[in-house]
């Protein structure tokens, strides 16, 4: 037997290429930002990437499997719209609405898992559709933002737990506790299966439709929680505020290492997307780049990282 | 009635096309048997309904005894029945280790995956076929003959009473065929029932106690070896359907000695190398000779195609055509020069799966420079035509798509492509993987027609008769280097065994 790592497999790892890009930004964004490494700034990014990073998670998972979930930044924006017009000052109804807002989000996400895999419609299309439909429920709701959040819940969201820890990384540690879980499954290695091989897969007597609807079912989870935060974050429901999160999670994923086409590269990936996307709007702040230029600089900046991401492919076609 | 497995009168079609119009079939335990037709005659389809991963639309299945609607392929995986499957069942970008465990892994009551049970496993059953691949490789880095032997390993790993093998061996050299036969005899003592497919006849006499034939999705015949010679007439016209007559026979016949000393020398390949894989390979092609590439699977011999068409680069040497160097950095650039390859890998490198047979076959004559540019259907349908009757593809549709073809099929596409083109130096990368005994005569023919007109053919092949049948020299590779030179007369099995496994 071969030991399992060597430098060669470290550098073809699809996920290898993000994680330089996330040390170079992290530098970049260190020196342009003098008070980067407090605790202030550390939170401060923290509280603005986190919804990213779970949406990313929850598109990363449903990427792994061979598909793409379109309706990712709807289902959020219903989600803050529902919560909004529920939740009441009570300690007791927050905890409700809460509850209720993640069983939704896990719903809808059953909803598109469901369409695809037993109808089998290009998921692109399939919750692209169920997009434009979140999206007109959430507007009929509230056609323009407000709603009612309490501020103790807000509060609670940016305090500290205990000194030099936000409440807001408990949500990260759940998410990666969720992963680590996972990761060490059966299932874990049938949504890589099927994200390879659907045919294979099923060759093998993996359960093509329940492991397309449990990830599914994971992937509402994480959208769950990225509505929590965005909904504390900005204390309003919004029938637009997700929308961005589709495609951004998507790059972000991407970027990461996974292949769009299923099967390949690992979830840590998307998390560093998410993370190099966040640090990159933060750096072009810092550089005193205006508005315009910026979604400009952000734009080239996707594209190269996505370049580089190709590398490891290129390396390997050149050893064959 | 002590049948293991009965099937009578199976009926399958998909989207009113027939697959199996009348099958039956019984299998003893403990017994081998073959199961022979041609390409497209449903083979892989009973295979496929044996299995439970089709259901049939008619038809009786007896298992152990007792009728079954298999509802699932997780049933039938209960009842010991596993398949190696023609077109293989691995996700390539898994590692070998979780192939073999997939489906069925090991887990905690929490549903933690038990790694090192799995492992464990796997190390077992790549250890009984004795392959040489490590557990943490991925699929899609091996070679095609490890995927094929993966793949054995995984349906042996599940321990099966009722074996199905669907092709195995077209992509294996001679060596690691023996291996599977050692096996598949230790299973028969174990009372393992087999159903072997595979279109070389020889593998059939030497290794099954008997076999069925199948002709468009029916059965047709059944060859008991114990009151039965074992012996090609008797099976052949089973296959066919055609009376056996004299010309029949020789389809392996050995091409008749050609001397080429006065031909121009077409391609020159001078010291070429590449790093780890290759080592000073030097050789020439004059007009019109067929060279074969022989040696066990995986000494170089695809590396060299690869690097002639293009697809790798080379570390050093010199490649010259009519006495000029090129250099050929991409596929393109070697068809330019009229340097086509046939790949052997038809659903990586050769086919769109998803398209029709139409689009396929045009689809490197449209991909050229000259073409004009509005494409002259017209044309192109009367070629295609042609070129479905040459490689007498079942059905003969253009419009079906070629991931509904047959296994053998999809093959005479791959072939069917460069047909139309005309080629300098054609490069065949084991072009009759799966294909069945008719239509490789017809290769066989076509290959000796294009050398008349003076086409140079750089044949690799993994099965030696197929050397025989087709090469005017054969070239032994070696670890990444020729090793010698096989001419005319001397071309036969012993002496290509002999070389190939370095005994002298
Ligand atoms: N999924 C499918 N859709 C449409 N037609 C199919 C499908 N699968 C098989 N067929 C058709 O059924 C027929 C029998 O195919 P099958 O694969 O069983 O042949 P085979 O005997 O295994 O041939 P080979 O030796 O080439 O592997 C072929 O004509 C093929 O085109
Ligand atoms: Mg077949």
């Amino acid at each position: 037997m071969k030991n399992r790592l060597n430098w060669k497999n470290i550098y073809q790892n699809p996920s290898f290429p993000s994680f330089l890009i996330l040390i170079a930004i992290i530098i970049l964004n260190a020196s342009l930002q003098h008070n980067f490494f407090t605790y202030r700034t550390f939170k401060s990014n923290l509280l603005t990437f986190t919804p990213l990073i779970l949406t990313s998670i929850a598109q990363g998972l449903v990427i792994l499997v061979g598909c793409v979930d379109l309706s990712l930044g709807a289902t959020v924006s219903l989600i803050t719209v529902l919560m909004a017009s529920l939740m009441g000052d009570s300690l007791l109804s927050i905890f409700i609405v809460v509850l209720l807002g993640s069983g939704l989000a896990i719903l809808m996400s059953f909803v598109n898992g469901f369409l695809i895999s037993y109808f089998g419609p290009p998921p692109l299309l399939t919750t692209y559709a169920t997009s434009v439909l979140w999206f007109g429920i959430a507007l009929f709701f509230m056609p323009t933002p407000g709603g009612y959040i309490p501020k103790s819940f807000s509060k609670m969201y940016r305090s500290d737990l205990f000194p030099n820890f936000p409440v807001v990384l408990l949500f990260l540690i759940g998410a990666f506790f969720i992963l680590f879980f996972i990761s060490r499954t059966r299932f874990y290695k049938h949504i890589y299966a099927v994200g390879g091989n659907e045919d294979a897969a099923y060759a093998n007597g993996v359960n093509v439709f329940l492991t397309k609807i449990k990830v599914f079912l994971l992937s509402g989870v994480f959208i769950a929680l990225a509505s929590i935060c965005v909904v504390a974050q900005t204390a309003t429901g919004d029938a637009r505020c997700g929308l961005s999160f589709s495609l951004n999670s998507v790059a972000a994923s991407i970027i990461g290492g996974l292949s769009f086409s299923g099967g390949k590269g690992s979830i840590i990936g998307p998390i560093m997307g998410g993370l190099i996307l966040g640090l990159l709007i933060n750096v072009l702040y810092f550089a005193n780049i205006t508005s315009f230029y910026q979604e400009f600089m952000k734009g080239i900046i996707i594209i190269f990282s996505l370049a580089i991401g190709a590398i490891p492919k290129y390396l390997k076609t050149r050893s064959l | 009635m002590s049948f293991i497995l009965e099937a009578r009168n199976l009926k399958k079609s998909f989207d009113g096309v027939v697959a199996l119009s009348d099958a039956s079939f019984t299998l003893n335990q403990g017994e081998i048997c073959g199961l022979v037709g041609a390409n497209g005659s449903g083979k892989t389809t009973f295979a496929r309904i044996i299995s439970g991963l089709i259901k049939p639309d008619a038809g009786q299945l007896y298992l152990y005894g007792s009728q079954i609607n298999l509802k699932s392929h997780l049933e039938a995986e209960k009842l010991a029945i596993s398949m190696v499957h023609q077109n293989l069942s691995l996700v390539p970008e898994m590692t070998v280790w979780e192939n073999i465990n997939l489906g069925r892994e090991i887990i905690t009551p929490l549903g933690i995956l038990k790694k090192e049970e799995a492992l464990i496993r796997a190390e077992a059953a790549i250890q009984e076929l004795k392959v040489n691949i490590s557990l943490y490789d991925k699929v899609s880095q091996l070679a095609p003959s490890d995927q094929q032997l993966l793949e054995i390993v995984k349906a042996l790993s599940r321990n099966p009473k009722i074996l199905i093998l669907d092709e195995p061996t077209a992509s294996l050299g001679f060596k690691q065929v023996e291996i599977l036969f050692e096996k598949l005899i230790q299973l028969k003592k174990d009372q393992v029932s087999v159903i072997f497919i595979s279109h070389r006849i020889w593998e059939i006499t030497r290794i099954c106690d008997r076999l069925v034939a199948f002709r468009n999705g029916k059965t047709v015949g059944e060859v008991d070896f114990q009151q039965q010679p074992r012996e090609e007439r008797i099976i052949i016209p089973l296959i066919t359907g055609k009376k056996e007559n004299e010309d029949e026979k020789g389809i392996h016949e050995k091409r008749p000695y050609r001397n080429f000393d006065t031909r121009q020398v077409i391609l020159e390949v001078d010291s070429l190398s590449k790093r780890d894989k290759l080592h000073n390979i030097s050789f020439k092609i004059r007009e019109g000779e067929v060279i074969g590439l022989g040696g066990l699977n995986g000494q170089g011999q695809e590396e060299i195609l690869f690097i002639l068409s293009g697809y790798l680069r080379k570390t050093s040497g010199k490649i010259k055509i009519n006495n000029q160097e090129i250099i050929i950095k991409n596929p393109s650039q070697a068809i330019e020069r009229g340097i086509f390859l046939v790949p052997g890998d038809r659903q990586k490198e050769g086919l769109f799966l998803n398209h029709n047979v139409f689009t396929n076959l045009v689809y490197p004559q449209v991909a050229q420079k000259k073409q004009k540019f509005i494409l002259p259907l017209k044309e192109l349908r009367q070629t295609v035509n042609t070129t479905i009757q040459k490689i007498s593809l079942v059905p003969p549709d253009p419009r079906k798509l070629v991931s509904h073809l047959s296994g053998g099929n999809q093959q005479k596409v791959v072939i069917g492509k460069w047909l139309s083109l005309s080629p300098r130096i054609l490069l065949l990368n084991d072009p009759t993987k799966g294909v069945d005994i008719e239509t490789r005569k017809n290769l066989y023919k076509i290959i000796a027609d294009l050398s008349n007109q003076g086409v140079s053919v750089l044949l690799y092949a993994s099965d030696n008769e197929e050397l025989i049948a087709n090469c005017d020299r054969v070239l032994i590779v070696f670890e990444g280097q020729i090793v010698e030179e096989i001419c005319g007369d001397r071309i036969c099995e012993e002496n290509l065994i002999a070389s190939s496994l370095r005994v002298q």
